[in-house]
C-alpha cells in the first residue's frame, strides 16, 4: 500500500508539471489580453509598455518565463505575483481557499444526505409514485443549470430579494468561519442547497441504478434465502457493493469543486478559488490562473488518491 | 392517475417560477422618461453626520497608488481618500483648489505654472506629518519612472522641463519641478502649454507622496507603494498604523474606507458626512446587485460597472425615482472605421456607412433614450466645445449626420460616389471586425454587424473579451482590423483636448495601446490640434476644439452613437451625490437621510 501511495504521488507531481505546462502554453498561444498593455493604462507609450513588460518578466521568451516560474514554485513554493495588483498569488489563493472548501464540503454533505436516501428509497420502491416523483425531480434538477437554480433560489428564498419565503441569506453574505461561525453557516445554506441540487439528483439516479443491479445478483438472493431481513440485505450486502462507484465519482466531484465552484461562487458572490480564477481569466492574470489551475489539479489528484485508498476498505477484493 | 399527479406537480412548479420571474422582471413599459434630467453632477443640499455605507461593486479598483490609478472606479475611492492640487465638487464645471491654496498662476509666456499649497493638511498615520510641496514634486517624478507606470504622465506632463521621454529606471529628479519653499511648487515647461497643463493638475499624480516613506516601495519593480499608500483625504483605506500596510483592501473582495483621523475639515470643501464606506466586490450580477440596493434596509449603493439592467432601471424610474443618481459619462461611444484599410480608405464609402446607419438602434442596445442622447460628434455634453459644436443637434447640416435613424437615399448617394472612384463595399474582402463578447457591447456589435451586412459588406466577425479587444486587436494597428464596433473614450479632465487628441491625432498613433482606432492621420487636423492646445482656457479654446470636432466629423472616420450617462442606485435611506468629474458617486458628499 505504501509503495502504491508513493508511486501515485510521484505520478501526481508529474501530472502537475504537465498541467502547469499546458496552462502556460495555452495562455501564450491563445489570444488573451496583453497584461503589460492592460497595466499601462489608457494611453501608454511604447516605452512604458516595454518597461512594464520588463518589470513583469514578460520580455523573456515564454519557455524562460516558464522555467523561472517552475524554479520558484519548486524551490520556494512561490506561485509568483499577480500582474494586476502585485499581490503574492500564494497569499491570495490561501486567502480564498477556506470559502471554496466551506462551499464544497458543505455542499457535498448536503447532496450525500439528500441523494443517497433518495437513491435507496427509489430502488427499494421501484415503480411506485415515490420513485417516479423522485426520479422526475432528479431529471429536472440535473437539467437545470446551476446559475439558473442559484438565481431563482435568490429570488425565491433570499432575505433581501426573496418573493416566496425569504428565510435564507442571499448573495454577498459570506462570512469566514473564523469570524462568525453562525453567520458563516447561515450565508452558506442556500449555496449549499443550490450546489447540492444537481449532484444529489445525479447521485440518487446513479445509486438507484446500481442498487437495482446489485439487488438482482445471486449473492443477494442467497442472503435472502438464508433468512436475512430485507433491511440487512439492502444495507449490508446491497448498498456496500452499489455505493463503491459512487465513492469514485464523489472523490472526483469533491476534488473538482475544491478547485473552484465557479458558477455557485459567482452567483452568490462567495470569494473562493472559482471566482478568483474567473476574474483572473478575464484580466489575463496568468500567475493567478496558473495558481488556481494547479490547486484544482492538485485537489482532483489527491481526491482520486484518497478514493483509491478507500476502495481497499470498501471492497475487500481490491489490493494494492 | 399517477401521471396526472406528477404532471400537476410539474405544472405547479413551473407556474410558481413563472410568477416569480414575472414579479422579478418588471415591465419595460413602466419607465423610460427620456434623457432629460440633471446630468451635470449633484449633491444633497445638506447632510447628516455619521453612518456607514456599503457599495456593491463587481470589480476591484485598478490601483490605490495615486501614481497609477487611471479608471473611474479607482477615482471614486481616490478622490475620497486623497487630495490632488485641484479637484471638483459634484456640481462643479471648473476645478477648485484642493491641496492648492488658490488658482494656478500662469506666467505671461505660458511656460511656467506656480501653485501655492495650503498649510495644515496632514497625512494619515503612520506618516502623520504636514504635506509639503516637495511631496507633490516627488509624486510627479515617480510617475515618470518605470516602477510606477502612469498611463498619462507623458501625455499631460511630458512638457515639463527635464521630464524623461521614456520611463526612468528608478525615480529621477525632474529639474522643471521646483519647490522654492514648502508651500510653493513651480512647473517649468518646454513649450507655452501652461493652460492645458494647468487643467491636468486635477489628475491623481498631483496627490502628494512623502518621499522618505514611499521611496523604499518605489525602489521595487513594480512599485509596492500600492499596498502602503498614504492618505490625505477625509477618508482612508484601513491600514496598519505602524507600518502603513493597507489592510482594508482585499482585491476582489472588499475595500474598507474609514475616517482619516488627521483630516481637518477647515482645510477642505468636502463635507464628508459618512463614517465609513465599505465596497463589497464580486457582485457580477447587476440585476441582483441593483435589486438588493433598491430594497436594502441598510445604507447601500451600487454599481461600479455599466448601468443597471434596463428592466430594473425602468422599474426604478417609475417606482424609486429618488433612488437613482445620474451623471454625464463625459465621453462618446463609437464604431471605428480603419481609414487605412479597404474599403474605408475611401471617404465616400465611410460617409455612406454613417449615412445608412441606424445609430438609434445602436443606442438602444445600451438603454435607449433614457441613457443619453445620440452622439453627433466627439465632444460630449459638459465639456467645453460641446455647445460650440452645436450641442445635441450638432452637424445636422452635414447630410450623412442628419438622420440618426439612417437615410438610405444619402447612403446611396455616397455609395455611388465611391463606385465612381472604383470602390465598392466588397473591396477588402471579409472585413476583420473585432467585437466584445460581453453585453451590452456584444449586442451593440451584433446590431452593427446586421446593418453592415445589409449594406453589402462581408465581415470576418470575431468576438473576444474586452481587454483582448483593446490590447491585441483594436489597439494594435498591425492586427489589420477594419472595424471596431465597441470603442469609446471618456474625459480625463474637463477639457476637449483630453478627448480628441489621443483618439484622432495622427501623432498619437502607436504600435500598441493605440487609441486612435480609426488611424486618422490628417496633417490639417494635427496642426489645428497643436494650435488649439496652446489656446487659453475660455471661449477661444472651446471654439478651437469645436472646430476640430467638426473637422473630424467631416472626415467620417467613425460612427458616433451615444453620449451615455452613468447611473448609480442607492437605498431609500441614502441621499447620494454624483460627481461630474469622475462620472460616478461621490462618497465625500453622499449622506444618509
Amino acid at each position: 500500500m505504501v509503495t502504491y501511495i508513493i508511486r501515485r504521488l510521484l505520478w501526481a507531481i508529474l501530472l502537475l508539471f504537465v498541467v502547469s505546462f499546458i496552462t502556460f502554453v495555452m495562455f501564450i498561444l491563445l489570444p488573451s489580453a496583453d497584461p503589460a498593455v492592460l497595466r499601462a493604462g489608457r494611453q501608454p507609450t511604447p516605452e512604458l509598455i516595454a518597461a512594464i513588460r520588463e518589470n513583469l518578466g514578460l520580455d523573456k521568451p515564454w519557455y524562460v518565463q516558464y522555467l523561472i516560474y517552475m524554479r520558484d514554485l519548486v524551490l520556494h513554493f512561490d506561485f509568483g505575483y499577480s500582474y494586476q495588483n502585485n499581490v503574492a498569488v500564494k497569499e491570495t489563493i490561501f486567502d480564498r481557499l477556506p470559502a471554496t472548501v466551506s462551499l464544497a464540503v458543505g455542499g457535498a454533505v448536503v447532496w450525500l444526505l439528500i441523494g443517497i436516501p433518495i437513491g435507496i428509497i427509489s430502488a427499494i420502491k421501484r415503480g411506485t409514485i415515490l420513485d417516479r416523483a423522485a426520479m422526475g425531480f432528479a431529471l429536472l434538477a440535473i437539467s437545470a443549470p446551476v446559475y439558473w437554480v442559484g438565481l431563482v433560489s435568490i429570488y425565491l428564498f433570499s432575505k433581501d430579494l426573496g418573493k416566496l419565503a425569504p428565510i435564507f441569506q442571499g448573495s454577498g453574505q459570506y462570512t469566514p468561519f473564523t469570524e462568525d461561525p453562525i453567520a458563516w453557516a447561515s450565508a452558506l445554506i442556500l449555496p449549499w442547497l443550490v450546489l447540492a441540487t444537481a449532484f444529489a439528483a445525479i447521485y440518487a439516479r446513479f445509486l438507484r441504478a446500481n442498487l437495482l443491479d446489485v439487488m438482482g445478483e445471486d449473492y443477494i438472493r442467497t442472503a435472502r434465502a438464508k433468512g436475512l431481513g430485507e433491511r440487512r440485505v439492502v444495507f449490508k450486502h446491497g448498498l456496500r457493493s452499489a455505493i463503491t462507484p459512487i465513492v469514485t465519482i464523489f472523490g472526483l466531484d469533491l476534488g473538482i469543486l475544491i478547485g473552484g465552484a465557479i458558477l455557485t461562487e459567482t452567483v452568490f458572490n462567495i470569494p473562493g478559488i472559482g471566482r478568483l480564477a474567473f476574474d483572473a481569466i478575464q484580466k489575463s492574470d496568468l500567475p493567478i490562473v496558473q495558481g488556481t489551475v494547479l490547486i484544482a489539479a492538485f485537489a482532483v489528484i489527491m481526491a482520486n488518491l484518497i478514493v483509491d485508498i478507500l476502495y481497499a476498505f470498501l471492497d475487500p477484493r481490491v489490493r494494492y | 392517475m399517477r401521471r396526472v399527479r406528477l404532471s400537476a406537480l410539474l405544472i405547479g412548479l413551473i407556474a410558481i417560477l413563472a410568477l416569480v420571474a414575472a414579479g422579478c422582471g418588471g415591465s419595460d413599459d413602466e419607465g423610460g422618461s427620456g434623457s432629460g434630467g440633471d446630468t451635470g453632477g449633484s449633491a444633497p443640499a445638506e447632510g447628516k453626520q455619521g453612518g456607514d455605507l456599503t457599495f456593491l461593486a463587481a470589480a476591484d479598483v485598478d490601483y490605490l497608488d495615486t501614481g497609477q490609478s487611471y479608471y473611474t472606479f479607482g477615482y471614486q475611492v481616490l478622490y475620497a481618500t486623497n487630495r490632488p492640487l485641484y479637484s471638483f465638487a459634484p456640481g462643479d464645471d471648473a476645478p477648485q483648489p484642493d491641496l492648492a491654496d488658490g488658482d494656478p498662476q500662469i506666467s505671461d509666456d505660458k511656460k511656467e505654472i506656480t501653485v501655492k499649497i495650503k498649510t495644515g493638511i496632514k497625512y494619515a498615520p503612520p506618516v502623520d506629518r504636514e504635506v509639503k510641496s516637495e511631496d507633490v514634486k516627488y509624486a510627479i517624478e515617480r510617475a515618470f519612472s518605470a516602477n510606477v507606470p502612469s498611463g498619462y504622465a507623458t501625455s499631460y506632463f511630458g512638457d515639463i522641463v527635464g521630464a524623461p521621454a521614456e520611463p526612468s529606471k528608478g525615480v529621477k529628479e525632474i529639474s522643471g519641478v521646483e519647490t522654492p519653499d514648502p508651500q510653493t511648487i513651480v512647473l517649468k515647461l518646454k513649450r507655452p502649454v501652461a493652460e492645458s497643463v494647468a487643467q491636468a493638475l486635477v489628475m491623481p499624480i498631483t496627490v502628494p507622496v512623502p518621499k522618505e516613506y514611499a521611496e523604499k516601495y518605489d525602489a521595487k519593480a513594480p512599485s509596492e507603494y500600492d499596498q502602503y499608500v498614504t492618505f490625505t483625504g477625509p477618508y482612508m483605506v484601513k491600514n496598519d498604523p505602524k507600518t502603513g500596510k493597507v489592510t482594508g483592501r482585499d482585491p476582489g473582495k472588499r475595500i474598507e474606507m474609514v475616517r482619516n483621523p488627521n483630516w481637518d475639515k477647515e482645510t477642505d470643501f468636502r463635507p464628508a458626512y459618512l463614517d465609513s464606506i465599505t465596497i463589497e466586490e464580486g457582485n457580477d450580477d447587476l440585476t441582483v446587485a441593483s435589486r438588493r440596493t433598491l430594497s436594502a434596509t441598510s445604507p447601500t449603493m451600487c454599481c461600479d460597472s455599466g448601468q443597471p439592467p434596463i428592466p430594473v432601471l425602468s422599474r426604478a424610474i417609475s417606482q424609486n425615482k429618488e433612488q437613482i443618481g445620474r451623471v454625464s459619462g463625459g465621453g462618446t461611444r463609437w464604431i471605428a472605421l480603419n481609414t487605412t484599410k479597404k474599403p474605408f480608405d475611401n471617404i465616400n464609402m465611410r460617409k455612406a456607412v454613417i449615412a445608412g446607419f441606424d445609430r438609434d438602434a445602436l443606442r438602444k442596445t445600451r438603454g435607449g433614450d433614457f441613457i443619453g442622447p445620440i452622439a453627433q460628434g466627439f465632444i460630449p455634453p459638459g465639456i467645453p466645445g460641446f455647445e460650440e459644436s452645436g450641442g445635441e443637434e450638432a452637424y445636422k447640416d452635414i447630410d450623412y449626420m442628419a438622420n440618426p435613424k439612417g437615410d438610405p437615399a444619402v447612403m446611396k448617394k455616397y455609395l455611388d460616389a465611391a463606385k465612381e472612384e472604383g470602390v465598392t463595399p466588397s473591396d477588402g474582402g471579409d472585413l476583420l471586425t473585432i467585437a466584445t463578447n460581453a453585453d451590452p457591447g456584444n449586442q451593440t456589435a451584433q446590431v452593427a454587424q446586421a446593418q453592415l451586412n445589409k449594406m453589402g459588406f462581408k465581415l470576418n466577425y470575431r468576438k473576444v473579451p474586452q481587454d483582448t479587444l483593446y490590447t491585441k486587436f483594436c489597439g494594435v494597428p498591425k492586427s489589420n482590423y477594419v472595424i471596431c464596433p465597441n470603442v469609446g473614450w471618456f474625459k480625463d479632465f474637463i477639457d476637449p483636448q483630453s478627448l480628441l487628441e489621443p483618439t484622432f491625432k495622427g501623432a498619437a498613433i502607436k504600435p500598441q495601446g493605440n487609441v486612435n482606432w480609426s488611424l486618422l492621420d490628417n496633417k490639417e487636423i494635427d496642426d489645428a490640434m497643436t494650435k488649439a492646445s496652446l489656446a487659453p482656457a475660455g471661449d477661444e479654446r472651446s471654439q478651437a476644439w469645436a472646430d476640430i470636432n467638426k473637422m473630424i466629423v467631416e472626415q467620417a472616420v467613425a460612427i458616433p452613437y451615444v453620449w451615455d450617462d452613468n447611473i448609480t442606485l442607492w437605498s431609500k435611506d441614502v441621499d447620494g451625490a454624483m460627481n461630474a468629474y469622475f462620472s460616478g458617486p461621490d462618497f465625500s458628499f453622499t449622506t444618509l437621510k
